[in-house]
């Protein structure tokens, strides 16, 4: 590969059908020889080494047990699990020979590394808590206490519901028990392992327009996230209209967190919000008397939790690397944000690309980047906070454009089926795409659940939508035989 | 004199206690700190360290730390001769102290309008773990100060209790709030009455929580919301300061208007939480009235935005009522042009405005707390609650010069707000048809039911009579029991003599009205044999086996109105309970004898009947059917499949139209865990 290679031909995107969750391979050729290998994440919601390696296997024979750029996008399980599981199989006959990561995955830097430490304190919070929930629930005192009362069986049941949606979100940041947490996923600390003894790891910072001239002539990666200041990163919605769903948005709660980190702990003085004088030794007798006790509080506060594990995922989302890949001749590009959120969408067009537009006198912007987009890895497996609406899809308006989504309903947190797909960004993509959206897998994944009506039912009506020669070279370009991948190649 | 020797002084009529008019952040601002500190008026009763007293319990633990708080006695000298703790941020003691003060007037605030004592939602208890009672009484509503570290208050119906959270300020801007400090929201005048009211709601209408259409919760919310801003005009000082600074003109931006103040700023609003009438516009950051608009009521579903509709059109109603009590006193102080001269205007006028407002306050209020009586038991909206003012409102009062009914239904109407089912909006169509005289007519009631009708009134009387003058609130609710359910055996299991049995409410119905059309006709319930049709369950008892229904909230309405004519009605409501599921679009009725299941849907139907003690005769019977309108005369009935539907697709519309990314994620039900009735949506 040292020799100068001719302009890239076409692409073959390939998408591993892990489960809910990245694992993408994109082959840049220039004619019939291989020019270029790019990973973009392993991930997947849970599997074991057994389920996850055949996969794993099929990647490294695709490329050869060789890959020229490893990008992860952000320390979530469904994008980095993989190489948890599968660590021998990265570890051994594979050559990574560069990693991207974004710019707040740099340890040395001191801004990151005091955010990371605080961030991850929040996540051990939010660990903990839901320990604490597990144990309650599973005492049999709580649910006899319960069934007393009328709803009360239907009552711990939701209790239960709550319990296993928190667990989801806290599964996805922590592989076990935090105790020794060093602040990273298992999967994360392999890939950066990985970086130590071979490849190089780069932190990318958002406006860099990275060039491979030796080995991509003609290619451009333009960095878009993530946001370099962090009050974008902690944004996660935006207004009516601008993304697909508003709500108010507020911090992270300090002092919920600070209880929660202090449960098992004898001496919790420090936490309290008088002088200490005010603290009774002693319990109220009405409190105390067991007849009472179907009105005591001791553990209605850990309900919280559950907007501490909404906020701590989307700060995640949002900390995703986002690149778009442009092809020089043709001005068509590959988007790839991981699973960012509003608030990153939104910092990307604030970025100064100092370079021409192709379609203006001025300057190239963000807007025009997104126009030019004929494939999008759909962010966060088509849940209404990964897309941006205003700011995001609404902008790409290429006719070309193909969609990628990674959802899969036979794996995935049965939590996160209510979020995952959103109808309002399917009918979007639908529309833009003429139905050019490829899912993981479209199996059982709904359109209208209400309705019932199955994606798949929608998709096939939106593709009579194409003309001929548009369906003529979807069908051509599209290899959907595979059980362990689908592939899209695009011609650029 | 012995100290022990205190019953030769006699109890005093009140208890001051010192507390804020609003919050803590009111104290903070130069211009409203001087107004900001009031002294509660609160009836005298016996209490004891907690404070705990026949209503409340304030119980000072905080679970986030595992520490119980030292609790105030408000009867030490030192604390009963300076009307109480000096009011603190940092004192935990003072907390209890303020909570104590607002929640007792709050239940004052209602008692008064009701006339009669408040109960608390009775505990229902599961009879298959061998429970002898499925109901029991309630009587004291808890409240923890400190309980959750949340920027959130919530009243638990399950555990008949208040949880207030406190948490660190987050404001905008630093100018705003120094950041970082600690918000408590039992420090909130607003917080602890909208809580408060919250529970006696859910004490009288327990069906208002589940959220049949979009208006019920929202209808919680805003009810709420109401008291608590409805109260500000009771605090002379803070009322007389408003109107002079807004120059009698309520609808300019004033702290009266305005709910949560600290708490809004503490979590990054510009201004308080939520505004009757304007809000500060985020981007230009000036004050600015609401436009009503009724596009609103048709596309504004989360409850507490919703329900601001409605505070927004009663606080419009009080407006207008004020500006024409006002308008000759105004006219007197600018030489008859109405207009007044620039510049601060007289504290005399001051006084006598504030008088006025506090007057039309204290009216709304009333009127907005007894039109509760008016109310269908299940599925309320907007519109049956404007028909319930203006019903109870024409009972008591049947001259309104300075057209109060008329300012409710202006209101409503440029919201958007229609009751269903009436002709036009006036007095007479949307006040409650009235069963009278109804008796040989071929329409209406026929007379062998206007007798039936005569015996449960005479029953009623009785009732009336032995609850009257009982002013225990145990055994009001025992009383009541006893009339509902039945009284056949004393405390120790003997049979009563047969002049001392109660024949209940409950056993009457079923016994006179089983298969009667009439009262299906009059309550829109199944009473005759069809019950299965529409999957209503099978009660058997003794000797009766037939329709499942249930009654609740027997009780008195004893009032006076402003012409000395006296109002003496007892209302009870009947609830019925179809169990279903939809399959193909269509309904499919639960068989009558299945038992529960998680799989049922369930639609509820109720009826208020209100029966006048004098005339003896049912007056008004205020439905929500189950039987499908037009269905009623028919020999079969069918389910009311228009509200069905409507309330099915709501429920299902739910994910799309009201919840939250939290309920997305963790479930709607699950979302509900900890904010059955949070001060705020936080989600």
């Amino acid at each position: 590969m040292s020799s100068p290679k001719q302009k890239i031909s076409h692409v073959e995107v390939r998408m591993f059908k892990l489960g809910t969750g990245d694992c993408f391979v994109i082959k840049f050729f220039s004619g019939q020889s291989t020019s270029f290998k790019l990973m973009i994440d392993a991930g997947c919601w849970s599997g074991d080494s057994d389920k996850i390696s055949p996969y794993i296997m099929a990647l490294k024979e695709y490329v050869q047990n060789q890959i020229d750029l490893l990008v992860i996008t952000h320390e979530h399980k469904d994008h980095v699990h993989a190489f948890d599981v599968c660590q021998k199989l990265f570890t051994k006959d594979f050559t990574i020979n560069e990693i991207w990561m974004g710019w707040s995955e740099n340890d040395d830097d001191p801004r990151v590394s005091d955010w990371k430490r605080e961030f991850g304190e929040k996540k051990k919070a939010l660990f903990k808590i839901t320990k604490k929930l597990k144990s309650i629930n599973e005492d049999p005192e709580t649910r006899s206490q319960l069934s007393f009362e009328k709803g009360g069986d239907e009552l711990f049941s939701i209790k239960e519901n709550f319990l296993a949606s928190l667990s989801a979100f806290s599964n996805l940041h922590f592989d076990d028990d935090p105790v020794g947490y060093k602040g990273l996923l298992k999967g994360m600390e392999v890939v950066k392992k990985l970086g130590k003894s071979g490849g190089v790891i780069n932190f990318r910072t958002p406006g860099e327009i990275i060039e491979k001239k030796v080995n991509l002539p003609g290619v451009r990666f333009y960095i878009l996230g993530p946001p370099s200041v962090w009050e974008e990163v902690k944004k996660e919605k935006g207004k009516k209209g601008e993304s697909y769903e508003h709500n108010n948005d507020l911090p992270i709660n300090e002092g919920f967190s600070a209880a929660a980190l202090a449960l098992d702990s004898l001496d919790k003085s420090n936490l309290c919000p008088f002088n200490p004088k005010y603290a009774a030794d002693n319990k109220v007798e009405s409190y105390k008397n067991q007849d009472n006790y179907w009105r005591n509080i001791d553990n209605d506060w850990l309900n919280s939790s559950g907007m501490l594990a909404l906020r701590i995922n989307s700060k995640t989302n949002n900390l995703s690397l986002a690149i778009a890949i442009e092809f020089e001749e043709s001005g068509k590009v590959l988007l790839f944000p991981g699973d960012a959120e509003f608030g990153s969408w939104e910092s990307w067009h604030k970025i100064n690309w100092g370079v021409k537009s192709r379609t203006c006198k001025g300057y190239l912007t963000t807007e025009e980047l997104l126009n030019r987009t004929v494939l999008y890895k759909v962010a966060h497996h088509l849940s209404h906070n990964g897309t941006a609406k205003k700011i995001g899809l609404d902008m790409m308006t290429n006719s070309e454009l193909v969609a990628m989504a990674t959802l899969d309903y036979h794996n995935i947190s049965s939590h996160w089926k209510s979020t995952m797909p959103n109808m309002a960004i399917i009918d979007d993509l639908l529309g833009k795409t003429k139905g050019r959206l490829l899912v993981l897998n479209e199996r059982d994944v709904p359109y209208d659940r209400k309705k019932n009506i199955q994606l798949t039912d929608e998709i096939i009506r939106h593709r009579l939508t194409m003309s001929e020669d548009e369906r003529n070279s979807f069908i051509e370009n599209l290899n959907s035989d595979n059980p362990l991948f689908i592939q899209f190649r695009i011609e650029v | 004199m012995e100290k022990s020797e205190f019953h030769f002084y006699p109890n005093p009529k009140f208890r001051r206690l010192r507390g804020y008019a609003f919050d803590p952040s009111i104290s903070l601002k130069l211009d409203t700190s001087s107004v900001n500190l009031v002294e509660y008026k609160i009836k005298w009763e016996k209490i004891e360290v907690g404070p705990v007293g026949e209503y409340i319990e304030v119980i000072d633990f905080d679970p986030t730390i595992g520490q119980f708080y030292k609790a105030v006695d408000l009867d030490h000298p030192n604390v009963l001769s300076q009307h109480g703790l000096d009011p603190s941020e940092s004192n935990p003691l003072f907390h209890q102290q303020m909570v104590y003060a607002v929640s007792m007037t709050t239940i004052e605030r209602f008692e008064k309008a009701l006339g009669r004592k408040i109960l608390w939602s009775s505990r229902l208890l599961n009879r298959d773990k061998g429970n002898p009672e499925y109901a029991q009484y309630v009587k004291c509503l808890r409240i923890y100060p400190h309980a959750i570290r949340d920027a959130n208050a919530y009243y638990s119906p399950q555990k008949k209790a208040i949880l207030f959270g406190y948490f660190l300020a987050n404001p905008i801007e630093d100018s705003i709030m120094m950041p970082g400090s600690m918000v408590f929201t039992c420090l909130s005048h607003d917080i602890i009455a909208h809580e408060v009211t919250h529970a006696i709601l859910d004490g009288m209408h327990r069906s208002y929580s589940e959220a049949t259409n979009p208006d019920v919760l929202a209808f919680h919310e805003a009810f709420a919301d109401i008291v608590a801003l409805f109260q500000h005009f009771t605090f002379p000082d803070v009322l007389a300061h408003q109107i002079s600074k807004t120059r009698g003109d309520l609808l300019n931006e004033n702290l009266l208007a305005q709910l949560a103040n600290q708490f809004g700023d503490a979590i990054g609003f510009y201004g308080s939480l939520r505004d009757a009438i304007g809000k500060v516009n985020v981007k230009t950051k000036k004050w600015e009235a609401h436009q009503p608009s009724p596009m609103d009521y048709l596309t504004v579903f989360e409850p507490h935005k919703r329900g601001s509709i409605l505070v927004a059109a009663i606080f419009e109603a009080f407006n207008n009522i004020y500006r024409l009590r006002v308008a000759d006193l105004l006219r007197i102080a600018s030489n008859g042009s109405g207009i007044l001269p620039l510049g601060e205007i007289h504290p005399d006028l001051v006084k006598r405005l504030s008088i006025e407002a506090s007057k039309t306050a204290s009216h709304i209020m009333n009127m907005c707390i007894r039109a509760l009586d008016y109310c269908p038991p299940v599925d309320i909206t907007f519109g049956d609650y404007l028909r319930a003012i203006i019903t109870a409102d024409l009972e008591l009062v049947p001259e309104d010069p300075y057209n109060y009914r008329l300012s409710f239904i202006d209101a409503f109407r440029r919201r958007g707000i229609y009751p269903n089912g009436i002709k036009n909006l006036s007095n007479e169509s949307l006040r409650h048809p009235i069963h009278e005289n109804l008796g040989k007519s071929g329409q209406g009631i026929d007379s062998d039911s206007d007798d039936l009708f005569r015996i449960i009134a005479e029953f009623l009387t009785d009732y009336a009579d032995a609850i009257k003058y009982t002013s225990n609130r145990k055994e009001i609710y025992e009383i009541t029991k006893d009339y509902i359910s039945g009284k056949y055996e004393d405390e120790d299991g003997i049979d009563l003599e047969s002049k001392k049995r109660i024949l209940g409410l409950h056993r009457r119905i079923e016994v006179k009205f089983n298969k009667s059309p009439e009262f299906s006709k009059l309550t829109g319930l199944v009473f005759g044999s069809d019950y299965h049709l529409l999957g209503i369950k099978t009660s058997k008892k003794g000797n009766y086996k037939g329709a499942a229904f249930q009654i609740q909230n027997l009780r008195l309405v004893s009032r006076t109105g402003p012409d000395g004519n006296q109002l003496n009605q007892v209302v009870f409501s009947i609830i019925q309970t179809s169990r279903y599921k939809i399959v193909d679009g269509s309904f499919l009725p639960i068989p009558s004898d299945e038992s529960e299941s998680k799989n049922h849907s369930l639609f509820r139907g109720g009826c208020t009947l209100i029966f006048d003690l004098d005339s003896k005769k049912l007056k008004y019977a205020i439905s929500k059917p189950l039987i499908g309108f037009g269905e009623i005369f028919s020999d079969n009935y069918k389910i009311d499949e228009k509200r069905l539907k409507a309330e099915y697709d709501f429920q299902s519309d739910m994910v799309e139209k009201v919840e939250s990314e939290y309920s997305r994620y963790f479930g709607s039900k699950e979302a509900k865990l900890n904010e059955p009735f949070s001060f705020l949506h936080q989600h």
